[in-house]
């Protein structure tokens, strides 16, 4: 088919040049013909662009099903505990995390704990647990245990895996009033995950609402909301969360605490949102189907949600899985200074409040244990926002 | 240069403090301490401890500790001359009060009757210093002792009706001061001070009037003057506000040893200041050569565990509180619902044997406490079990019965109790916040108080918070602890048990009204109280020790059956860290403010450092 061409000049008494005819029918739109491969790219809606953008980033995709299962062990959390979170055990207080067997006596039977007996050491002044060998009790799964409400409504008592009656069962330990530390852990996930998604909510709304306002607008809105940004962002975090935590009565009921304490956190933390949207809006007002739609006589409100916030939805979103760690920190920070949550709610934060003892730490470590959940799932929210970020501009 | 410069600072310190030390003495009749009735072995003197203190008005706890008093209570709290040579008392009505010949106070000046003349006259009658007139131990129906001098080192105080509050107010660990260093506090006090003087000071020291001047700089339970002489062994070298406060050997304190050497032993006491929290701690890494004080029973094992590298023993004392934690219903809360139901004996006898105090014990204490009510200890001789026990016993049933017998057996939907007035009967405890202990057992008891209907919310506060509250009548109920005196005597003040201050925070207007004799507040309306009050007068007025008693026991009776304050459990356990070099403190004691003085009883001047 193709001749050899061996030089870009015509040789000398030839008078033709080499050429190449291609007998191909001509097809007038060849050349926007897109292959398969280049179809499922051009015609990806954007989801599918960042989904494929985010898959090659390993670590975010593993974050984000580590945090998908957290959250869904929310819903059945107290199907998961062994115990009711404030189920006392007075025979078993400041008991050490537990061991589960498999063997017992050189036999398989199965999962199983062994009795524990107790002592005063009067000499320490401390109870000292020893394990009584001869005594295996077997776990038992998708099994009756305590009962309780799930989720305060629907009285229920299935559990995951429940210990025989009394028999001692606690694989993180117990605290000072004999209260299983797993069932601890796994309930107060259910405060201090959610805390953030109700503080980002609230912080969300402020934030789009005034700062697209802000933005939309322009002149003397935009001057005001600056100038209440720059006052709220200029109060230190700590003083103002010990007043507005203050100002809730004592005699409201731990639920209501919650709220207030999330209302808290998203009250404060929409300024850096806001600002963002703002900046955001004035540019991409300037485009053309902004003005487009404009003409055609859409509301603000309308230009603002339809047209320009899908704009850098993508944004929003990984500011929101960044924003939500910086949440549950703050629950966990007030709770700890003893201004958040109060007993008998549990959560990360209340768990560690009550560790901040030096007995604690040097008698009694193992309930210091909430600390890993909350670094995990801080650490799995960052590395899931970097994800995002990377993922919320596709094209790039 | 500078080191020389320092070795020629610390010879000159060397040389006068000798000097100091051969001017300093005893008085020329000291106290003698019998250390073999102690059980103490003589020792030797210098070396410095380190205490640890949390606030800057704890350093009153040094005038505590040190325990020196006109009149103390000894090894079997009978009362004792200590700073005095001696006592006559005269069927309580008179009192003379020989001092002890050339006692000094701690600048060197003599301590005679003339610092008692003019703590009298000049202080305890003046309209300014003492706005409610003489301290009311010092009255007997309102009418104050006649005062004669005999001669500079007599004094006697009489009444015509017996006073027996005034030698137990003298030896008290807030002790009634009837003396004041005349020679230095004359240059503050309007009648003897030079006026231009004075007016200076006044402006200088920027307060409203001479008065205010005179009362910061004379306060000698809370030593903040380190220009105010002592008669303590140890005096106070530091200005407030300090985070370090040094407190020296007083060089003319009235108790040697048998040897004849002058007590106290320790050259020094350094009160380091630090947060609350971290005392244990920092005891636990040995920076205290001295602790009881804001150390607690379950810091015990993280304390013996640093015991070794600390260099420190520790050693538990049994707290001499009536009970480590009472609840106080308000009989005079201002709400009406709950006050008439307050003030039903059978709601409180309820209450109490709704609390399952043996899981309590088992829980916070290891089960080493007692389950007992709010009432004296075994080793007081006014003890009988049937005081600790009643309305002890954990009854569920017979709570239950009580409840709906006092007219509260209807029940909202949830099972809580309704007052007659429709509402649910939740109770709101507040409390002073401090103790994390106190937190554990009010959750407990709310589990308890489930069972038989009734709601039990904390609301932790402050101290000072509290008590206007209180005495306001806001609050329903509050946590305090138990009697103080629960080691007490027949002859020891039986002021807790009857309705005498606003300060007791289940009858503040009762106490009121006796405090302001009629004017505030509003006369007991139970007919136990009343008996109470009228108890009360009569101990004041008995004679005898045998008819102290028979009304010591029969007030106990009537506040222990009528369940006023619900006490939890009784003698919990104080640990107290000991260095290791610190000789003569007793391996058992009894941990209490009242009438041990804390450390006070145990003689701390006789405390020493082994080299």
């Amino acid at each position: 088919m193709t001749q050899e061409v061996k030089s870009a000049l015509p040789q000398e008494g030839t008078g033709e040049l080499p050429h190449f005819v291609s007998d191909a029918p001509f097809d007038l739109r060849s050349v926007d013909k897109l292959t398969p491969e280049q179809e499922k790219v051009y015609f990806a809606s954007q989801m599918t662009l960042m989904w494929w953008k985010f898959r090659q980033h390993r670590v975010a995709v593993w974050s984000g099903v580590f945090l998908l299962v957290l959250y869904s062990s929310v819903l059945i959390s107290e199907f998961l505990s062994p115990w009711n979170y404030q189920t006392r055990h007075s025979r078993h207080i400041y008991v050490a995390p537990q061991a589960v067997h498999l063997f017992h006596e050189g036999s398989f039977i199965g999962p199983f704990v062994y009795e524990l007996k107790r002592k005063v050491n009067l000499e320490t002044m401390q109870r000292e647990y020893t394990v009584d060998a001869s005594k295996p009790r077997r776990l038992s799964f998708f099994c009756s245990g305590e009962k309780y409400n799930w989720m305060g409504l629907i009285p229920a008592d299935n559990h995951l895996v429940c210990a025989p009656k009394n028999a001692p069962f606690y694989l993180l330990g117990t605290d000072r009033l004999g209260r299983d530390m797993l069932s601890r852990i796994i309930q107060g996930a259910r405060i201090s995950l959610t805390i953030g998604l109700l503080g980002i909510a609230v912080s969300f709304i402020l934030g789009i609402v005034i700062g697209g306002a802000a933005g939309y607008y322009g002149g003397w809105v935009d001057m005001i909301v600056q100038r209440v940004i720059e006052v709220l962002q200029s109060i230190p975090t700590i003083p103002l969360w010990l007043t507005l935590s203050a100002i809730m009565p004592a005699s409201w009921s731990p639920i209501l605490i919650y709220f207030g304490i999330t209302i808290i956190l998203g009250l404060l933390d929409w300024t850096g949102l806001a600002r963002a949207v703002r900046s955001k809006l004035l540019s991409l007002r300037e485009e053309d189907y902004v003005l487009a739609a404009r003409l055609i006589g859409a509301s603000p409100a309308r230009i603002i949600g339809r047209h320009l916030i899908p704009g850098f939805m993508s944004h929003l979103i990984a500011s929101a899985t960044i924003t939500i760690p910086t949440m549950i920190l703050g629950e966990t920070a007030l709770s700890f200074l003893g201004l958040g949550l109060r007993e008998p709610i549990t959560s990360w934060g209340v768990l560690l409040n009550e560790a901040q003892s030096i007995n604690v730490i040097a008698v009694f470590p193992w309930l210091m244990l909430p600390v890993v959940p909350v670094i995990f799932v801080i650490i799995a929210f960052n590395f899931l926002g970097d994800g995002l970020r990377d993922a919320a501009d596709p094209y790039k | 240069m500078k080191i020389q410069s320092v070795r020629i600072f610390t010879i000159l310190v060397a040389c006068l403090s000798l000097a100091s030390a051969a001017l300093a003495d005893p008085p020329a009749e000291p106290r003698v301490v019998d250390f073999e009735a102690l059980e103490k072995a003589p020792g030797q003197r210098g070396g410095s401890i380190n205490i640890l203190m949390s606030k800057p008005k704890d350093i009153r706890m040094m005038v505590v500790y040190s325990g020196a008093r006109l009149v103390a209570h000894d090894q079997n709290f009978s009362l004792q001359p200590d700073i005095l040579r001696q006592v006559d008392n005269d069927g309580n009505k008179a009192f003379t009060l020989h001092l002890r010949k050339g006692h000094l106070w701690s600048d060197g000046q003599p301590f005679t009757t003339e610092d008692f003349r003019y703590w009298w006259e000049d202080v305890a009658q003046n309209e300014a210093l003492m706005q409610g007139g003489p301290p009311r131990q010092m009255l007997v129906d309102g009418a104050a002792p006649e005062v004669e001098i005999i001669d500079s080192h007599t004094i006697r105080y009489s009444w015509q009706a017996p006073n027996p509050l005034f030698l137990t107010a003298l030896a008290g660990a807030r002790p009634m001061y009837i003396y004041m260093p005349a020679h230095y506090m004359t240059q503050f006090h309007e009648k003897y001070a030079d006026a231009s003087k004075l007016e200076a000071r006044i402006k200088q020291q920027n307060v409203q009037n001479w008065a205010s001047l005179h009362k910061r700089f004379g306060r000698q339970y809370r030593p903040e003057n380190p220009e105010l002489p002592t008669l303590q062994a140890w005096m106070n070298t530091t200005s407030a506000p300090s985070e370090r406060f040094v407190f020296k050997r007083n060089p003319n304190f009235h108790r040697v040893d048998q040897t004849g050497t002058q007590l106290p032993y320790l050259d020094e006491v350094v009160m380091n200041m630090a947060t609350s929290s971290i005392i244990a701690a920092k005891t636990g890494t040995g920076e205290s050569d001295l602790q009881g004080r804001y150390i607690r029973f379950d810091n015990y094992a993280f304390l013996k565990k640093g015991a070794k590298e600390g260099n420190y023993k520790v050693l538990l004392w049994p707290s001499g509180k009536g009970s480590e934690m009472t609840l106080l219903p308000n009989l005079n809360v201002a709400d009406k619902g709950w006050r008439a139901a307050f003030q039903d004996a059978r709601v409180r006898r309820a209450l109490s044997i709704a609390i399952d105090r043996a899981e309590i014990n088992e829980t916070l204490f290891l089960g080493l406490a007692r389950e007992s009510g709010n009432s004296v200890l075994p080793s007081s001789p006014l003890y009988r079990d049937e005081f600790a026990d009643a309305w002890a016993d954990y009854d569920p049933d017979k709570a239950n019965g009580l409840l709906d017998e006092a007219g509260f057996d209807k029940r909202s939907g949830d099972g809580i109790r309704l007052l007659p007035d429709g509402r649910e009967m939740e109770i709101i405890v507040e409390t002073a916040g401090e103790s994390s202990q106190e937190t554990d057992i009010l959750q407990l008891i709310a589990d308890h108080w489930t069972d038989v209907g009734v709601k039990l919310f904390v609301k932790p506060t402050q101290r000072d918070i509290l008590r206007g509250r209180v005495a306001s009548g806001e609050t329903m109920m509050s946590t305090w602890e138990g009697l103080n005196r629960g080691l007490a005597t027949a002859d020891m003040d039986p002021e807790e048990l009857a309705p005498v201050s606003p300060v007791q925070a289940q009858w503040p207007d009762w106490g009121r009204h006796h405090e302001s004799k009629g004017k505030a507040g509003e006369a007991p309306t139970l007919e136990e109280v009343a008996r109470l009050g009228e108890l009360y007068e009569a101990w004041r007025n008995a004679a005898s020790r045998d008819e102290k008693e028979t009304i010591w026991l029969e007030m106990l009776g009537i506040f222990t059956d009528q369940v006023f304050t619900i006490g939890i459990v009784s003698g919990g356990l104080q640990p107290i860290v000991v260095n290791n070099k610190l000789r003569n403190v007793p391996e058992e004691g009894i941990w209490s403010f009242e009438p041990t003085l804390y450390f006070g009883q145990y003689l701390p001047d006789t405390f020493w450092l082994e080299q």
